[in-house]
């Protein structure tokens, strides 16, 4: 089905009726006292009438992960003392539309389909969220300068896991976006979709007055990742000989210890659970938590099995490069690049992936200097 | 300026091979190039080779004086690449009794400005505390229009303040990177860490997100050497230095001049009592 | 298209089940064990030896515990007080109304165990998780062989458990139990040693042996250093991690040790599949 790009806003109207639509849109965050600039702000926000919607161009600081993975998310409720109780809170019945999902960020929900799914317990919470979207990937017209999910075995073009694929089409007219330098379509272009899945094409339905079938419209799907990386293909295997490398010591030490890293990976999936009280009654909820953090391992005794900044970004590129594969069978990393694009001192997960795979696994030393030829301008 | 960036560059590299073969350093703090032209990082180089992976250009932006905290108790000492923001910091750090002077090797280097909207703001951009200088000092700019932002912001009501705060308190992810790229915050454990206690929940809603961004103005206001790299490093775009800024010109409103990180050994305002102090809060 | 499962989730694995606390005993200065039945006398779970249970403090915070022991209609912890946590936990009254949710992790190998010479070693209060399995052979006592259970505590009133380990458990046919303490007192006349060079002294033979080792992780390693050295094979000596957990379930992240997951991979684990494990213990 082809969907006009001047069409969208109404489709979105459409779906907005019976549910939840959250689309990447454009806020403009001013400042009255007129000091700075209105700043960009690009998120995955439910559609309102008039919203900025933002299909193309960069992708989202924020994954879309917390649709189904909330920042902060209510467990129980329970009261102490006389007439104790625990009570259950589900997430509510609202079916939810994720609309514009890049091909890295579906990989990501894919590998967190695996955690909260599988390995004997299934997750009610995530599970409830996850039943109820619907979601329609978009493939990527351009990427960023920290795009690399092609080297990570994802199709930046396609999202086989989506309810919905979402392309421009061959014949939409592009133009350089005069703000990000985004090629993007022409106002004039527009879009084919096509249902994988009953529930998407239940959505698609739904719009289905909006569409035009022409078959001789193909799908744009030549894009290619600006940052291509060397990684071996048994990088998973290597990394789990090499705890001990000196490699570590050496790529930890500009790390200054924040959650950025894990905070707008698309695929961070660890959490904390705390409690919140109103005198005898209170809450139980879970947020994100970050591996980075001194307090995340660390035991009520004081002990902690990652003392350091080294042994925590260990466990967090291992997590992400080899734990992940052995126990799940894919990498935990798509590449989306937005760790490197907000990482405060400037690490570059691609970066050590490219040197991992080249060093010696076995090697007593390690130097930056190695690298020196290729990283030197 | 007398001297060209690759010979300040040059000159970094040469200082660096010098201190690493006195046997009394363990590596030096300094920047190298990243696989983005306009970007660099932070780089500890431990070997002869690697000193010549230093650089010095627009780029180097990312303060280099908080490393110093990784080891609070080293066997060698640390060199660090110091412009005069990142000497403030060392001052900062040094003052706050978290780092000893004589675990630090500071290789001074005038700053040209970076590529970083604060460094239009800078007042110091010689290094205040060095072992040795690279290069040779820079004139200094007063910027008469340090609290120029505050004073416009000032300007707006209550309630449009509040909005503006609760708007971009409902950004922040509660990621920490503002408190632990600052040289100022440097408490050995932070109280936002200590979450067992209570005093900080964990959770990042507007009202969670408020506590910290107050306590952390209130932790800092009287310290901060305004290097502004609580706001270079907010991944969701938080006027941080705003808030500081505004603590800083109310100390300097109530107990004159007041400027952190400098050599003087001047206590932090907020952490000391005179009997001259102005009360008329109270 | 997520993953196909069991949408009905009739069971919400985060979701504790509202717990009585029917009794409280002293057991040292700092260990308490609580008595657990629901709020209708029932048992709230039947735990295998060696799985950990969910206890949660409403409105003070939950953590791990290992299951001590457990009845017909009641399961016992022991707790240690180490944290602001496990201090609330101490101020508990019966009748104390606590959310509980498990069992959780692997168990002790039974079937490997069975028909085998057990030697129980505790340390501490790592005697806790050990008396969950020494239960379990005294209830099936047809099924093992010898058994052997040496236990170190820092004095005599830092012992644990004193009826069992003093008066019933030497009372058990076919049964050897050695306590030692870390310091002497005047009212101790027992063994004064640490529990590795005690293990070395009795001098156990490896051969149809099987261990079940659970203490501070110092007295861990000590001790499997001594019987290695004593030839004892990593296959045949089974311990138990503890990291700090939040969810049980395997998803929440942090008590991963390489792939695997204390919470729901453990706690047991043999040494020789610690072996495999990055050295992050």
């Amino acid at each position: 089905m082809i969907l006009a790009k001047k069409d969208l806003d109404q489709a979105l109207g459409i779906l907005s009726q019976d549910a939840e639509v959250f689309v990447p849109i454009i806020e403009l965050i001013e400042d009255k006292s007129g000091i700075k600039e209105p700043a960009f702000e690009k998120k995955f926000m439910p559609y309102f009438e008039g919203a900025a919607v933002g299909l193309d161009n960069f992708n989202t600081v924020k994954p879309p992960k917390d649709v189904l993975f909330p920042n902060v998310e209510k467990l129980y409720k329970y009261k102490t003392g006389e007439n104790a109780y625990i009570q259950e809170i589900l997430p509510e019945d609202k079916p939810k539309v994720l609309f514009g999902v890049r091909p890295c960020d579906m990989r990501s929900i894919d590998s967190m389909d695996k955690v909260f799914f599988t390995k004997e317990y299934v997750d009610s919470y995530y599970a409830k969220r996850r039943d109820l979207v619907t979601i329609v990937a978009i493939g990527c017209l351009d990427t960023q300068r920290t795009c690399f999910c092609d080297s990570m075995g994802i199709d930046p073009n396609d999202a086989p896991t989506a309810d919905v694929m979402m392309n421009v089409t061959k014949t939409s007219r592009t133009k350089a976006c005069p703000v990000t330098g985004c090629t993007i379509p022409e106002d004039d272009g527009s879009y084919i979709l096509e249902a994988r899945t009953e529930k998407g094409q239940a959505l698609l339905e739904k719009i289905k007055a909006l569409c035009t079938e022409d078959g001789s419209e193909e799908a744009c799907k030549d894009t290619v990742c600006k940052l291509k990386i060397e990684k071996d293909p048994k990088l998973d295997e290597k990394l789990s000989t090499m705890f001990e490398h000196p490699i570590w010591d050496k790529i930890t030490k500009g790390c200054i210890g924040c959650g950025t890293c894990t905070f707008v990976c698309p695929t961070c999936y660890c959490f904390d659970i705390d409690n919140e009280n109103y005198g005898a009654e209170g809450c139980k909820y879970r947020c994100w938590d970050s591996c980075m953090f001194s307090d995340y391992t660390r035991m009520a005794g004081g002990a902690n099995p990652r003392p350091t900044k080294k042994e925590r970004l260990r466990n967090r590129y291992m997590h992400k490069l080899s734990y992940f594969n052995e126990r799940y069978g894919e990498t935990l990393c798509v590449g989306c690049g937005r760790c490197i694009e907000n990482c405060p001192a400037h690490l570059d997960i691609s970066e050590f992936i490219e040197k991992a795979s080249k060093v010696d696994a076995d090697a007593k030393e390690y130097s930056e200097a190695d690298f020196a030829g290729k990283e030197a301008r | 300026m007398a001297y060209t960036k690759e010979q300040i560059q040059e000159m970094i590299r040469q200082e660096a091979k010098k201190a690493l073969a006195t046997g009394e350093v363990s590596a030096v703090v300094g920047w190298t190039s990243t696989r983005f032209e306009d970007r660099t990082k932070p780089f500890f180089a431990e070997t002869e080779s690697e000193c010549d992976l230093l650089v010095w250009n627009e780029y180097c932006i990312n303060g280099t004086a908080k490393y110093a905290l990784d080891d609070r108790y080293p066997e060698k000492k640390l060199a660090v690449i110091a412009r005069g923001c990142d000497s403030r910091a060392i001052n900062r750090l040094i003052q706050d009794k978290q780092v000893k002077r004589e675990n630090l090797y500071i290789i001074g280097v005038a700053c040209d400005g970076k590529d970083n909207p604060i460094c239009k703001e800078c007042q110091h951009k010689n290094p205040l505390t060095f072992d040795v200088l690279v290069g040779e000092e820079v004139e200094e700019q007063i910027n008469a229009d340090r609290f120029a932002e505050v004073l416009a912001f000032e300007k707006l009501t209550p309630d449009e303040r509040y909005d503006y705060w609760a708007k971009q308190y409902d950004k922040c992810i509660h990621c920490y990177a503002c408190r632990n790229a600052c040289p100022a915050c440097n408490c050995i454990e932070c109280y936002a860490d200590q979450y067992r206690t209570g005093w900080q929940g964990k959770a990042a809603d507007r009202e969670q997100n408020q506590v910290y961004g107050l306590t952390r103005v209130y932790h800092v206001g009287d310290r901060c050497i305004e290097c502004g790299e609580c706001e270079r490093v907010c991944p969701m775009d938080l006027p941080i230095m705003r808030q500081t800024r505004k603590m800083l010109k109310d100390i300097n409103d109530l107990f004159g001049d007041y400027e952190c990180g400098l050599p003087d050994d001047r206590k932090p305002v907020l952490g000391e009592y005179k009997l001259e102090d102005p009360d008329e809060f109270m | 298209m997520a993953i196909d499962h069991d949408c009905s989730c009739n069971k919400n694995p985060l979701l504790p089940s509202l717990c009585r606390v029917i009794d409280v005993k002293q057991e040292t200065p700092d260990v308490q064990t609580y008595t657990i039945q629901t709020l209708d006398g029932r048992k709230p779970f039947s735990p295998l030896p060696g799985q950990l249970a969910m206890v949660s403090l409403l409105g003070v915070g939950e953590a791990m515990f290992s299951i001590t022991a457990q009845g017909e209609d009641y399961i016992q912890s022991s707790i240690k007080r180490t944290g602001l946590l496990t201090e609330a936990f101490h101020e508990m009254q019966p009748g104390q109304e606590i959310g509980v949710r498990g069992p959780y992790g692997n168990h002790f190998p039974i079937d490997d165990l069975k028909g085998k010479d057990i030697l129980f070693i505790g340390g501490g209060i790592g005697i806790a998780p050990v008396r969950s399995m020494i239960r379990y052979a005294f209830e099936h006592r047809d099924e093992f062989g010898h058994l052997d259970i040496l236990y170190g505590a820092r004095s005599k009133s830092d012992i644990c458990f004193k009826e069992d380990v003093l008066e019933n458990w030497p009372k058990e046919k076919d049964t050897n139990v050695y306590v030692t303490t870390d310091v002497p007192s005047d009212d101790w006349d027992g063994h004064v040693g640490f529990v590795p060079s005690y293990i070395e002294e009795v001098g156990f033979k490896p051969e149809g042996k099987k261990v079940v080792l659970c203490g501070p992780p110092i007295m861990i390693k000590l001790s499997s250093e001594s019987l290695l050295k004593m030839g004892f094979q990593k296959e045949d000596v089974v311990t138990t991690l503890e990291l700090r957990m939040k969810c049980g379930i395997g998803k929440c992240g942090r008590c991963n040790i390489g792939s695997k997951f204390v919470c729901l991979d453990g706690p047991v684990f043999t040494l020789a599949e610690l072996d495999e494990l990055p050295d992050e213990k």
